[in-house]
């Protein structure tokens, strides 16, 4: 496994690279001036040269690109221009609010998209199947926001059971941190647990058919014990993939579901940052978001070599 | 030397392509689907005729609950939310009508590339996989970032949003398909790559493309709507309804009907064009 | 043929009666079985042959009552030991599999799950009827070495894509054995694998018959197989049973017409060239559209009026043989008659210079690797040199991975040419730019294997030839007179234009693929195995089809096969391949009446003919697989399964340090061994 990482470091580095160059320049793609953002509108041409100065907008691209490069090698990852507050205090004083609903969402996609699947791939009674196909696809048609808007308005207003906006640090307080997690959570876990349930029920439906599943049928395996060792087991790793693809989109519904549920997170930092023109912080979001979606597709290439043995890290 | 043919059946001569779609109609779930569309299509387009008023006519009776005169209630300025809705689903369904068969083709073109030139194919699918790296808002807010909310943006993000989608699918068929011996047939007799492109790789990549464009139209409203209820779609007045869920929003404990009828209309949409890409789906699968 | 065929024992063990089984399609109900009845006796394999559609994979299964849906008995009894086990609970029945009754599956590749170790999937069969963990493990470690896989403390915990084809088959044959079953049905078990591997499991098979008296029904198309394994026989067509009887009483005097017609549609290994085979006209029935009466009527040459509406019924024909033809009913003769018979004359080198001639040519078949790995090459082609005149057929005999296909590919230019020279009508087309590819397309084109995949299903037959006449720029009106006349050239008519492959059977699709083929007028055709994919009845069908356009139209045939009978009925000259290299190559004569070399010597002798009194007692069996081209062993490649070789004679070893070359033996053809000639068959 540590050759395999080896092997994947260039192109990771690769990907890192080529995005943090994405990142650098898009923002700097748009119109308009931060300089004239911070300084105001009434600011004299002398006192913009001076903001740009002091903020380093006066250098080169190439020179501005390399100190934040540099920079952040050392841990320096650079200045809200409108915070006026190192991006790491800013972001980090974010942190904790996303994680806490990046990590109980992503429990809650494996968890509902790994029974509903094997519920769906499994043989049972046509009216346990029609049930389960409408299920999925009702989850499938509504993406995170509408989620969101139904369980707000379900589980918040016409039967207000849960609270609907505000947060609450999980270690201040779990048990009312955890109600105000868990519809933005179950919101942004429903769709992509349902596509991950979806692909889960095909990848078993066609094992089903495998000659393998014949052979173990004519072994006298029992039904049970085909659809767990036999077809489960072959369908894994779909789900494995499934779910780091996923794991990606599910990150990013944050943006809206943060906005929806009035948290104060990285989405709606990233929101704010681009209505504010603050490359600073902006690059550094990308860039993070990029690398991390990097790293779940490593982590679920690692289990689907360990499920399937025809995969080999090594070579 | 005579070898016995199987009895013609003449019926399916006609086209036999157009005749597997509309199989699709049979069953009940096509038949929901395709009404559905066909309803909320028909809404969008009449709705100038519908309501010659226009989405603007405001008020006094603002946030009114749901009422026969107002089915979806009232905004804050006393405008009916209904008739804002439809509006909403026309400058949606036109976005859509735009963006999605954009990306389609030239998504399609970029995941077949690889018939052209194996070294094309493969450079396409890098950049494709650059996409793919920034999930899913993030690269609509970047477009955002660069070409400044609205419309155009909102075109943008959609496109480039679905290429690797479209691209994916066209270039696992070519990849499944090249090596196929009737592909190599053609091959050997020297039939150009462009030839082999659009006769024999294209016809076998159009079934999932379809079935993907279904599902896009939806994912197209979603992100207009996504991007709209974070303040970076499109902005007010243009009715929207992202932008009837963003405003909607802000009066919602006061006046929770408010993004109900909006919320209603996109759930219809979505379940819509679900149905109808699940019904295709399961007849091009059938073989 | 291993004796043991003693009279059968009173009592049957397995008896199937009046078996019917449909698949409901919708609102049609499809009879894939029909009213089939047989018996097993204790310690006898029975052989059931048939083409597809024929039924005889859904009997066995509805045996196994594992059906797939929506497939269903409808009537009938099997009785195992006078218990029928379509009446008992799934179950019971589930009991049943695997411990009395046990199933060996045609493809190995498929049949093993990839991610379970082999060891747990032996055991597995055990576990679920009821030994321990620690019990079963020891079982299936003994299982593995019955069966003959080396090294069992290791390979016991690998994954099956460790193990080669014949392995996977050995493993699956294991399972099967596991509970000392007194039953065991094969579904084709060698269709899917090489002839010498199928040589070794055929040999397991009688072997394990031998020794554990276990009763086998053997499902397969193949002629050869039945004579050699088999003491009884049932044959099926249309889903029925048309004859039933010992095997040797069953090939000495076929007692219905489509059995006659079968025994005499295969080609023989040991007959001469010239005879022309008897084709089966038509194809197979498929089982939603049954002919009326008959079902083979509307091929028969003997069919009278009765036939078309009537369905014989079975009838015994003296000892312990049964029959359901009319013909045969009233006494008479069932002997296909050679019908428009297309007489062969063997032609002679014409001295004219070779159409194609490959000199030395390597084929590097290594991916080219990523940016900073090198990888090494991989020759599947390592120096063949071969000529192929006008109007004369060379075969090309080899088993799978021995480079063969390459090698026709890297003739088309699919593949690049590594090293070596390519000349068509005697220009260098090596480089293989714009000019050489024209050439190569104007002048060689290609028959492919599998007429399923070589149309493409989206277009009419019309469009596709159609598209080969446009690329050598007939276009408009005489285009479509064109295909209109090759069509007919090919044997079929003009109404196949606007068809699409869908709606063809499978010799009429090879039938379009050699129009095709041929519009471009080629003088060369590249065959690939092209009737391995066809029914048995079909291929002298195509096989005469492309000797007939030979002769007429002055065609060089390179025919790429595995199968040595057909190989010796078409070619004029034979070169035998193994490993990347020619390690034989000779005039048909030649190569079958003395082989030179002790691979060519071990394929003919793995190959199973249908005369069932043959001895296998000094049949060449070798032993092991294929070593892979990328790395081959030194000296000659063959020496690590060579029966003469250092690997039994370990005086040997200028095999182990020098690769032979092919030269002249006294026999005049050329082989590749420093011991030509010493090996031999031993035909008993």
């Amino acid at each position: 496994m540590i050759s395999f990482l080896l092997r994947k470091l260039p192109s990771v580095a690769v990907v890192a690279l080529i995005s943090s160059a994405i990142a650098f320049i898009l923002p700097r793609l748009a119109p308009g001036d931060p300089a004239l953002a911070i300084a105001g509108s009434d600011a004299t041409p002398e006192q913009l040269a001076a903001v740009r100065e002091q903020m380093g907008l006066s250098k080169p691209l190439i020179q501005q690109y390399l100190d934040w490069m540099f920079g952040m090698f050392r841990g320096d990852f650079g200045q809200s221009f409108i915070m006026r507050r190192p991006v790491t205090t800013v972001i980090g004083s974010r942190l904790e609010s996303t994680l806490e609903l990046a990590f109980l969402a992503m429990l809650l996609m494996i968890a509902i998209g790994l029974v509903l699947g094997v519920l769906a791939g499994s043989p049972r009674s046509k009216w346990a199947r029609v049930v389960l196909d409408i299920m999925t696809t009702l989850f499938l048609a509504t993406p995170p926001f509408l989620t969101g808007l139904l369980l707000i308005l379900f589980l918040g207003i016409f039967f207000p059971i849960l609270p609907i906006s505000g947060e609450v640090g999980f270690f201040e307080n779990p048990w009312l941190a955890l109600q105000f997690l868990i519809l933005p959570a179950l919101a942004l876990a429903l769709p992509q647990a349902a596509i991950v349930a979806r692909l889960l029920q095909t990848a078993m439906n066609s094992a089903r058919g495998e000659d393998y599943v014949d052979l173990a049928k004519a072994k006298g395996v029992s039904p049970g014990r085909i659809t767990w060792r036999h077809v489960l087991r072959n369908s894994l790793g779909t789900a494995v993939v499934a779910l780091g693809l996923r794991a990606g989109d599910l990150l990013a519904g944050a943006i809206v579901i943060e906005a929806i549920f009035a948290r104060n997170g990285l989405g709606s930092l990233a929101v704010y940052s681009v209505q504010s023109r603050d490359y600073m912080v902006l690059q550094v979001l990308i860039l993070g978001a990029v690398i991390l979606a990097v790293f779940i597709q490593l982590f679920s290439e690692i289990i689907l070599a360990a499920l399937d043995p025809r995969i080999r890290l090594e070579s | 030397m005579t070898d016995t043919a199987p009895p013609n059946r003449q019926k399916a001569r006609l086209n036999p392509v157009l005749s597997r779609y509309l199989q699709a109609f049979v069953m009940p779930k096509g038949q929901i689907g395709l009404g559905l569309v066909i309803l909320l299509t028909a809404l969008a387009l009449l709705a100038p005729v519908l309501f010659p008023g226009g989405y603007d006519m405001q008020t006094r009776d603002s946030l009114l609950p749901a009422s026969w005169a107002h089915p979806f209630g009232t905004d804050e300025l006393g405008r009916d939310i209904f008739v804002r809705s439809i509006y909403g689903l026309r400058t949606d369904l036109a976005l859509a009508a735009t963006a999605v068969p954009l990306s389609m083709i030239i998504g399609t073109f970029l995941g077949l590339s690889g018939a052209l030139s194996p070294r094309l194919g493969s450079l396409v699918q890098r950049a494709l996989d650059i996409i793919v790296g920034f999930p899913g808002l993030i690269l609509a807010i970047c477009v955002v970032l660069v070409v400044g909310a609205g419309w155009t943006a909102l075109l943008v993000a959609i496109v480039i949003g679905g290429l690797p989608g479209f691209g994916r699918l066209a270039r696992a068929t070519f990849l499944s398909q090249q090596h196929r011996e009737y592909v190599v047939a053609a091959r050997t007799l020297g039939v150009s790559n462009w030839k082999i492109m659009v006769r024999h790789i294209l016809p076998n990549a159009i079934d999932p493309i379809i079935v993907q464009g279904a599902v896009f139209v939806v994912a197209a409203v979603f992100t207009e709507a996504a991007l709209s209820i974070v303040g970076l779609g499109l902005q007010p007045p243009e009715p929207s309804l992202g932008i009837l869920l963003n405003v909607g929003m802000r009066y919602i404990t006061m006046a929770p009907f408010y993004i109900l009828g909006p919320t209603l209309i996109l759930v219809l949409l979505a379940l819509a064009f679900s149905l109808l890409a699940d019904a295709l789906n399961s007849t091009v699968n059938r073989k | 043929m291993i004796e043991t065929r003693q009279a059968p024992a009173t009592q049957p063990l397995l008896r199937v009666e009046h078996l019917s089984t449909t698949f409901d399609m919708g609102n049609v109900s499809v009879r894939a079985v029909t009213d089939v009845s047989f018996d097993l006796y204790p310690g006898r394999v029975l052989g059931i042959v048939g083409e597809s559609g024929s039924g005889k994979s859904v009997t066995a299964r509805s045996v196994m009552r594992m059906l797939r849906s929506p497939g269903q008995v409808r009537e009938g009894q099997v009785l195992l030991d006078g218990e029928d086990l379509l009446a008992i609970p799934e179950r019971e029945m589930q009991a049943i599999r695997g411990k009395k009754i046990a199933m060996v599956f045609q493809d190995p590749q498929a049949a093993l799950n990839p991610v379970m170790r082999v060891g747990d999937q032996i055991a597995e069969a055990l576990l679920v009827h009821g030994t321990s963990a620690k019990e079963a493990r020891k079982r299936a470690k003994a299982l593995l070495a019955q069966v003959g896989i080396p090294d069992v403390e290791r390979t016991i915990d690998q994954f099956p894509h460790e193990f080669s084809g014949g392995m996977r088959q050995r493993v699956v044959i294991a399972i099967a054995l596991a509970n000392n079953p007194t039953l065991l049905i094969a579904d084709e078990p060698t269709t899917a694998l090489d002839v010498t591997i199928q040589a070794q499991i055929l040999r397991l098979l009688a072997q394990l018959r031998l020794e554990l008296g276990i009763s086998i029904i053997m499902i397969t198309h193949d002629m050869g197989v039945v004579a050699e394994l088999c003491d009884d026989l049932v044959v099926m067509y249309g889903g029925r049973v048309v004859e039933k009887g010992p095997v040797r009483d069953v090939f000495a005097s076929p007692r219905h017409p489509y059995t006659a017609a079968l025994l005499k549609a295969v080609p023989r290994l040991d007959a001469k060239g010239d005879e022309a085979l008897i084709a089966i006209p038509g194809s197979p029935p498929v089982p939603l559209r049954l002919p009326s009466g008959c079902a083979f009527h509307p091929r028969c040459s003997h069919a009278i009026d009765k036939c078309f509406n009537d369905t014989p019924p079975l009838s015994s024909m003296g000892d312990r043989r049964e029959s359901a033809c009319w013909v045969a009913a009233a006494g008479g003769n069932v002997e296909p008659r050679p019908t428009d018979e297309f007489g062969r004359h063997r032609r002679q080198a014409s001295g004219a210079a070779p159409t194609l001639r490959l000199d030395n040519v390597r084929t590097n078949v290594a991916s080219s690797g990523g940016l900073f790995s090198k990888t090494p090459p991989v020759y599947a082609v390592d120096g063949i040199s071969l000529e192929v005149f006008p109007g004369e057929t060379l075969g090309l005999v080899g088993e799978s991975g021995c480079g063969k296909s390459t090698l026709s590919r890297t003739i088309m230019g699919i593949n690049d040419v590594s090293e070596g020279r390519i000349e068509v009508s005697g220009t260098d087309v090596t480089s293989m730019d714009l000019a050489a590819r024209n050439l190569v397309a104007k002048t060689i084109q290609y028959v492919f294997q599998d007429p399923f995949a070589s149309l493409n299903p989206r277009r009419t037959i019309g469009q596709s030839i159609l598209e080969a006449l446009e690329v050598v720029g007939v276009t408009g009106a005489e285009a479509d007179n064109r295909v209109v006349a090759l069509l007919i050239r090919v044997g079929l008519s003009e109404d196949y234009v606007s068809r699409y492959p869908y709606e063809l059977s499978g010799g009429q699709r090879q039938r379009v693929g050699i129009a095709r083929a041929l519009a471009a007028n080629p003088k060369i055709l590249i065959c690939d195995e092209p009737v391995s994919a066809l029914d048995v009845s079909i291929q002298a069908q195509i096989i005469s089809l492309l000797e007939e356009l030979r002769d007429e139209l002055g065609l060089g045939y390179l025919f790429i096969a595995h199968d040595l009978s057909v190989v010796r009925h078409i070619s004029d000259r034979v070169a035998v391949m193994y490993l990347g290299r020619i390690v034989e190559v000779g005039t048909a004569e030649e190569v079958y009446g003395n082989p030179q070399h002790p691979y060519t010597v071990a394929l003919l002798s793995s190959t199973p003919e249908p005369k069932p009194d043959q001895s296998t007692e000094h049949r060449v069996i070798l032993t092991g697989d294929m070593p892979s081209p990328a790395r081959p062993p030194s000296g000659c490649r063959f020496r690590t399964r060579c029966p003469i070789g250092p690997a039994f004679r370990s005086d040997r070893e200028i095999c182990n340090r020098q690769s032979p070359e092919l030269a002249a033996t006294a026999s005049g053809q050329k082989a590749a061994c420093h011991f030509a000639g010493e090996a031999s068959l031993a035909r008993g």
